[in-house]
């Protein structure tokens, strides 16, 4: 279920990027930095699916705000000239990690716990 | 039910996802720029070094096929008393033509941009422009130099001096200031034409640039190291 979602919003998503025009190139640091911060998004969502306490609000609120902080920063740091991005990019992956061994983690035991009941089974005829 | 709201919002965090990643690859494809600057530099200095061997070695392969022709064309009027006079001949134009180090009397001219670092002056002026340099060879032609150079590029009949940047390009090969202009002639009309009252020189002092012209004698001018073509003319008999 959870595969499918994603693949379908990925296919969607891919086709309507094809289909709107391109953005000026000043603008793309900034549409990178937002990608990074849905990509947050997007394993802290599947993350909290697993632990089972995903609660819409937090979901929505977190990606539109974490965007929108990270973009304003980089706006801030290209004013200040300090790479202000970098930071909301160690941030943002950091948490994509911690938020992968989470999941990696369910599926390893969910895999384990099956191969276990097989074998119980097996013992047990 | 709760499991349905969470996949369906990731679902279109997805979508969002997919389409800013799309967009993004396809504005960096658009805008054919590479993602570091520091990787672009290093591929293009790679490709100046290459480049720089590649004309250093024909320039030498060049050198070694004037040599061997040299040879030949000793070799094959050696035995020849009558080519002997055609030897000479050949030898003469050649120097003409400016194939051959020569060295004479004549003047030195070195021309620098100006150090004078006062903003409120229009900077081009302060510099040493491709015209600048024109107008002194047609100067010195005038005056009857018989070879001239500058930095070591000899004036020949197909040299060009073009603008190519904050260098001057003469013979497709950059020069940079200060320019040391070498010129054979009558000494005295050379230095007369180029140092008289409102004479180019006289022009460029007014700019503030740095013009410095000394009579000498036995000024070494190396030959024209590149090479004539003979494409598309034909003798008309």
């Amino acid at each position: 279920m959870m595969g499918i979602s994603i693949g379908l919003g990925c296919v969607l998503g891919i086709i309507i990027g094809f289909i709107i025009p391109t953005i000026p190139y000043t603008a793309s640091q900034y549409l990178a930095i937002g990608i990074v911060a849905s990509l947050d998004s997007v394993f802290g969502g599947i993350a909290s699916t697993i632990k089972k306490n995903f609660d819409i609000k937090v979901f929505i609120s977190g990606f539109f705000v974490n965007a929108i902080l990270a973009i304003l920063l980089t706006y801030l740091g290209e004013k200040l000239n300090v790479d202000i991005y970098l930071a909301a990019i160690i941030v943002f992956i950091g948490r994509m990690f911690n938020n992968l061994g989470i999941i990696r983690r369910y599926y390893l035991g969910k895999i384990s716990e099956k191969a276990h009941a097989k074998k119980n089974k097996k013992e047990e005829n | 039910m709760k499991n349905t709201k969470a996949y369906i919002s990731i679902a279109i965090i997805c979508v969002v996802l997919a389409t800013a990643i799309t967009l993004q690859i396809r504005t960096m494809k658009k805008e054919n720029s590479v993602v570091s600057q520091a990787f672009a530099n290093s591929e293009l200095k790679d490709s100046l070094l290459e480049w720089k061997e590649k004309s250093e070695n024909a320039e030498k392969d060049l050198e070694k096929s004037a040599k061997e022709l040299e040879e030949i064309r000793q070799a094959s009027t050696t035995n020849d008393n009558s080519a002997e006079e055609k030897q000479e001949e050949l030898k003469k134009y050649n120097q003409l033509l400016g194939l051959t180090d020569v060295k004479g009397n004549g003047i030195i001219i070195t021309v620098s941009d100006s150090s004078n670092d006062n903003t409120a002056i229009d900077l081009s002026s302060l510099i040493v422009h491709d015209a600048d340099l024109r107008n002194l060879v047609n100067e010195l032609a005038n005056a009857g130099a018989e070879a001239i150079s500058i930095n070591d590029e000899r004036i020949v009949s197909s040299t060009c001096i073009t603008c190519a940047g904050n260098v001057i390009q003469i013979n497709g090969n950059k020069v940079g200031s200060p320019f040391v202009i070498k010129a054979i002639g009558n000494q005295e009309s050379l230095y007369g034409a180029i140092t008289r009252p409102g004479g180019y020189t006289y022009m460029l002092k007014a700019r503030s640039i740095q013009v410095e012209s000394k009579k000498a004698s036995n000024i070494e001018i190396s030959k024209f190291t590149g090479a004539l073509t003979q494409k598309y003319m034909k003798s008309t008999n």
